[in-house]
């Protein structure tokens, strides 16, 4: 018993000891995932003796979640998806090693452009299979584009394909139908009008005239509208009265034509249902649109896109000339498809008459989101969500067979579990979260910096032969946050904003347009503590972002006009705003309160808003800015509302171009702009610059245009471009042939082996 | 008997109904974005969709209607065919896993079904006996380590505990790796030449007759087994030892020996069946607690249970997901409480089940 009891006690102090050693990081540190930083690696040193390889024909990726959204390249626009569709599937052209603006062929063996910029000719390499033994042929790749571009949804990135193929603004498929329904209403409302006796014009006839319209409308649009009931309204009873009423005092047969017209036009718009432009996303509807007009639709896709298989080229005709095009084709959702397949498998059939049936289709509708039948080097052998996938080389790869057989992505939720699997080296890569790199760092033996100036990784460098990690440190990303001021800050009298206090400007809360005032903007700008960020947050592995343009792409210039932090001049501008409080003092005396809010557990976020918080404050005690987590649904549903005022705006680019940048950030159709309530004078002047700069083809010129576009920016304090956290990612030593580009979601395998 | 079974199988549906309504009242409580705010994956890029998606979906419809239609699912708006429906067991699309939640619940619990009957073992009947030792040598050195045993095991968060045993068996011994079983045999699992006869991998193995699979799959529960039991072992220990102490203090006890029977004949025959009352009623909930899950060891261990994917569920607001596993808990719940209390009357013949 003795024994016994000295073997436990022992057992319990060693524990405690081992426990206090290896007190594990929680889970809420954010993640910062590992495989998206970027280089070209050149290591040459052999792995240290410790620790070797167990299986080199085996790479093992220990994330924090492998799940993915679906594995349709048209649909997928999720990292994690991405990572599998890239290896899977193959583009037309793909990126130049690291390059994140510079192509070279895949697919196609080569492409014209025309002179005016608008057609693009790609032919193909012969001999391509997909996985299944179907020999890819130029039809496969006009329908991977037209399924794309048919399929559409707000769900989707194809919104980078519609605006090139449709026109600048038309970011989806049912931007075209809204359009033609659009018009054949109009046409619809001219014949009924025009077969109108207005000489016997009186209600009975405005009913019977407005019933034969809605019916028509009903017919054209798909929307179902109810002219007794939109009739029946006491607002529409009054606005028939005064239609007759008015009639009278029309000039001729003309001008009442047009009054009756107006009117039942404005009175189906209003009506439930009469809004065409709502197609967006409406799988319901866009079934039930006049078949014509589908059919006029999918023509004209399949017009713009044109196969000639016999000849083995592909023809991309544009609505006008796109900078970005090659890029945009470049990444996933530029994957080619097989057609029979796809159509054996319930998906299109490539027929101009159903494709409205796969309209907006959603990855847990879609009957590709869990299978694929690509091209690429890999296949994917098994996918068990949140648990694991594995990617098995594909023999017949056109380019010859990948040298590493499998590749298994693992869930590994927990990062000591994953250190545990570096440590034992049954991982070679792993998601290391930001709060634990020191833990890796502590086993690193090579390090690989980055060269900013040329563009590229130096050669690695040897630290500690017997330590087995290598670190890649130093290239700029391709994701930033920005501060984003609220113009127009939604509040009801009926349910006062809570985030913006008091609601006036009383030194207990603020006024809902009070980042419209420019003055206010620039303080702000003014005041944010760039260089804590990047020494508190990323440990001073960061640099301040000068603008929305990021380097190496048209309209970065380093001496870019940008704010820096002054807290003298963050107060002259308080002072400079014209702002009056409520008693009629001004903003500087008066003070303001408003709450900053972020997404629970996003701990860079919050640490932002407590820098802007302190910065404020220091500046004049009166100024409080007050910090509010919110769970990422809430926080969802108050940015939807318009109810936050300020907030931070991260974006990844999904092509290396500044009109990736802008587009959200500031155009009328942006995702951000019109979050931010931006007026429709300033976005109708970045409407102008960016349509100018996309359209050009010509990278000098284009960064001219783009220049017009940062100094606007800039002016006006849209927001403010926070910093750029550089890489610091860790592969195992025997880890080799690695590519690293930043616009690859996740590794490119094809490359890569194990020493 | 069979009557009481029949009549509480009568009141699962009854049950389960009143669990489901309050579930699926505490998920309205939430606006049809809040609900809907999983299928943006790529904020602000996809976030255009959520109309669509709550008007696909009927996430704004009044709450009878969306019930009924969680009940019997809704016509596909293109295809007219029908999506959904618990009562004809479609729980349902979990965005978190991005698969149906019945093949979720399908591939997770199987493994958790396994876990539990290894670890049952180990970890009630281990527990059972240190509190039987402890009692019998009561203030003994025996009983003092287990005490001492008890209190540690209490008080060690199963985070910590976990991975210290995974750096030190795994990453510092090489002994026991996490996840479910080793890459070559998940591979040959997978392989149309195995059998899945009952999806629980130790049992398919053997049947299968793979006895390397069936003892790789246990030595990749043994870490998450061993830290389970020994969080548990206190438990068990410390109410078998209250229960054996006092049983050991009844006055039948005392005629037991007076009657010069075997010291070990009193102890397990007559003393410890009548020590097992509460024991039972902590092993029910043991049982249905690793049955349900056991969050924490799962994701230290990164073994795939049914606990770590309803958790993870839970915090990502999967209204869908929740409400299946909701379900499904419930189920496991009534089922296993209603083993507990024929076991009741099995261990003691006073209680009678009418």
């Amino acid at each position: 018993m003795r024994k016994l009891f000295v073997v436990m006690s022992v057992l319990i102090v060693a524990s405690m000891l081992l426990s206090a050693c290896g007190a594990p990081a929680t889970a809420a540190a954010p993640q910062t995932i590992i495989q998206t930083q970027v280089v070209v690696v050149t290591p040459t040193t052999a792995p240290a003796p410790a620790i070797a390889s167990k299986d080199t024909t085996t790479l093992t990726y220990a994330d924090s979640d492998v799940s993915i959204d679906t594995l349709d390249p048209a649909l997928a626009y999720d990292t994690a998806s991405g990572e599998i569709i890239q290896n899977v599937y193959d583009t037309l052209i793909f990126y130049d090693g690291s390059q994140a603006a510079k192509f070279v062929p895949l697919l196609a063996d080569s492409w014209t452009i025309s002179p005016d910029g608008k057609t693009y000719t790609f032919k193909l390499h012969p001999g391509v299979k997909f996985h299944n033994g179907d020999a890819m042929t130029a039809s496969d790749v006009a329908y991977s584009f037209q399924r794309g571009l048919l399929q559409s949804g707000s769900a989707s990135p194809q919104w980078l394909f519609a605006e090139p193929f449709f026109g600048v603004g038309n970011q989806d498929v049912a931007a075209v139908v809204s359009a033609k329904v659009s018009k054949a209403v109009d046409a619809q409302a001219d014949t009924l009008v025009a077969a109108v006796d207005v000489t016997k014009f009186d209600a009975a006839a405005y009913t019977k005239l407005f019933t034969d319209f809605a019916a028509a409308y009903t017919k054209t649009a798909g929307y179902a509208v109810d002219a007794a009931k939109t009739l029946g309204t006491d607002p529409n009873k009054k606005a028939i009265d005064d239609l007759v009423k008015g009639l009278a005092a029309a000039k001729d047969e003309a001008a009442k034509k047009a009054l009756i017209k107006t009117a039942i036009t404005s009175m189906l718009g209003a009506a439930d249902g009469g809004d065409p432009t709502a197609l967006q996303d409406d799988r319901t509807t866009m079934p039930k649109v006049d078949p014509a007009i589908l059919k006029d639709v999918a023509d004209m896709v399949m017009k713009a896109i044109v196969a000639d298989d016999a000849a083995g080229t592909v023809t991309m005709t544009l609505a006008q000339p796109w900078g970005p095009f090659l890029p945009s084709i470049a990444q996933t959702w530029g994957s080619v498809m097989d057609k029979k397949w796809v159509a054996s498998n319930k998906g299109w059939d490539g027929s101009d008459a159903t494709w409205q049936n796969f309209y907006g289709v959603v990855s847990a509708d879609d009957p590709f989101s869990a299978i694929e039948n690509g091209t690429g080097p890999f296949t994917l052998t098994s996918l068990k969500q949140q648990e694991q996938y594995t990617l098995d080389a594909f023999p017949g790869y056109f380019k010859g067979a990948p040298k590493l057989q499998h590749i298994i992505a693992k869930a590994v939720p927990e990062w000591g579990t994953r250190f545990a699997m570096m440590t034992a080296g049954d991982a070679d890569v792993a998601t290391v979260p930001a709060a634990n790199r020191s833990q890796m760092d502590a086993l690193v033996g090579e390090k690989c910096t980055y060269d900013t100036a040329a563009g590229a990784y130096k050669p690695c460098e040897v630290t500690d032969a017997n330590k087995p990690l290598r670190v890649y440190l130093g290239q700029p990303p391709i994701a930033m946050d920005v501060i984003n001021f609220n113009w127009k800050i939604a509040s009801d009298p009926k349910s006062p904003n809570q985030y913006i206090g008091s609601g006036k400007l009383d030194g207990n809360g603020i006024t809902p347009d009070f980042f419209a005032d420019l003055n206010v903007r620039k303080a702000f700008a003014y005041c944010f503590d760039f260089d804590t960020l990047i020494n508190d947050v990323y440990k001073g592995e960061a640099i301040q972002a000068t603008g929305l343009p990021l380097p190496g792409m048209p309209g970065f210039f380093a001496d870019t006009p940008h704010y820096s932090f002054d807290l003298a001049k963050c107060a002259d501008a308080f002072k400079a705003s014209t702002l009056m409080g409520a008693d009629g003092k001004s903003l500087w005396d008066t003070g303001f309160r408003v709450q900053m809010l972020y997404n629970q557990g996003n701990q860079t976020a919050q640490t932002m808003a407590e820098i802007l918080a302190g910065s404020l404050a220091k500046v004049n005690p009166k100024f409080k800015v007050e910090i509010l987590g919110l769970p990422w649904a809430s926080y969802l549903a108050a940015q939807r509302a318009h109810l936050i005022p300020i907030m931070r705006a991260g974006w990844q680019e999904d092509i290396h171009d500044p009109h990736n940048w802008y587009q959200p950030y500031t155009s009328s159709g942006g995702a951000y702009s019109g979050r931010a309530g931006l007026p429709k004078d300033l976005t109708a002047q970045f409407d102008a610059i960016l349509s100018k700069g996309v359209t050009e083809t010509d990278p000098a010129k284009r960064a001219v245009i783009y220049k017009d576009a940062n100094q606007l920016y800039y002016d006006q304090a849209v927001g403010v471009p926070l910093v750029l956290p550089t890489s610091h990612g860790f592969r195992q030593r025997w880890v080799m042939g690695e590519v690293l580009n930043p616009l690859f979601p996740g590794f490119h395998y094809y490359e890569m082996y194990k020493q | 008997m069979t009557t009481f079974i029949i009549r509480r199988l009568l009141l699962v549906p009854v049950l389960l109904f009143g669990v489901t309504v309050v579930i699926f009242g505490m998920m309205m409580l939430l606006s049809p974005t809040e609900r809907s705010a999983l299928y943006i994956r790529d904020f602000p890029k996809n976030e255009a969709a959520l109309p669509g998606i709550i008007k696909q979906y009927g996430l704004d419809d009044p709450f009878y209607l969306q019930y009924w239609h969680w009940m019997v699912g809704r016509a596909d708006p293109v295809s007219g065919e029908r999506k959904g429906g618990i009562l004809f067991g479609d729980f349902g699309f979990s965005r978190t896993a991005s698969e149906p939640v019945v093949t979720l619940i399908k591939d997770r619990f199987p493994n958790t079904l396994d876990l539990t009957i290894w670890a049952v073992a180990p970890v009630i009947l281990v527990g059972i006996w240190l509190g039987v030792q402890a009692a019998v040598h009561h203030n003994g050195i025996i009983d003092q380590a287990a005490r001492i045993f008890s209190i540690v095991g209490t008080s060690f968060p199963t985070f910590v505990f976990g991975l210290l045993m995974l750096m030190l068996f795994y990453a510092t011994l090489h002994w026991f790796q996490p996840g479910r079983l080793s890459d070559v045999n998940l591979r040959i699992i997978s392989q149309p030449g195995f059998n899945h006869y009952t999806s629980l991998i130790t049992f398919d193995a053997l049947l299968n007759g793979r006895f390397d699979i069936f003892l790789d799959a246990i030595r990749h529960m043994v870490l998450p087994i061993l830290t389970l039991s020994y969080i548990s072992w206190a438990t068990f220990l410390r109410v078998t030892r209250s229960s054996m102490l006092e049983t050991l203090r009844m006055e039948y006890v005392t005629t037991a020996r007076a009657k010069g029977l075997k010291e070990s004949d009193v102890i397990y025959k007559h003393a410890q069946p009548n020590a097992m009352i509460p024991v039972v009623t902590l092993a029910g909930f043991q049982v249905i607690s690793l049955l349900g899950g056991v969050v924490i060891t799962e994701t230290v261990f990164n073994y795939p249970g049914i606990g770590s994917a309803a958790a993870r569920a839970a915090v990502s607001l999967d209204v869908v997901a929740v409400l299946g596993f909701a379900l499904f808990d419930g189920l496991i719940l009534i089922v296993a409480n209603l083993i507990v209390d024929i076991l009741y009357a099995v261990v003691d013949p006073r209680v009678r089940l009418s």
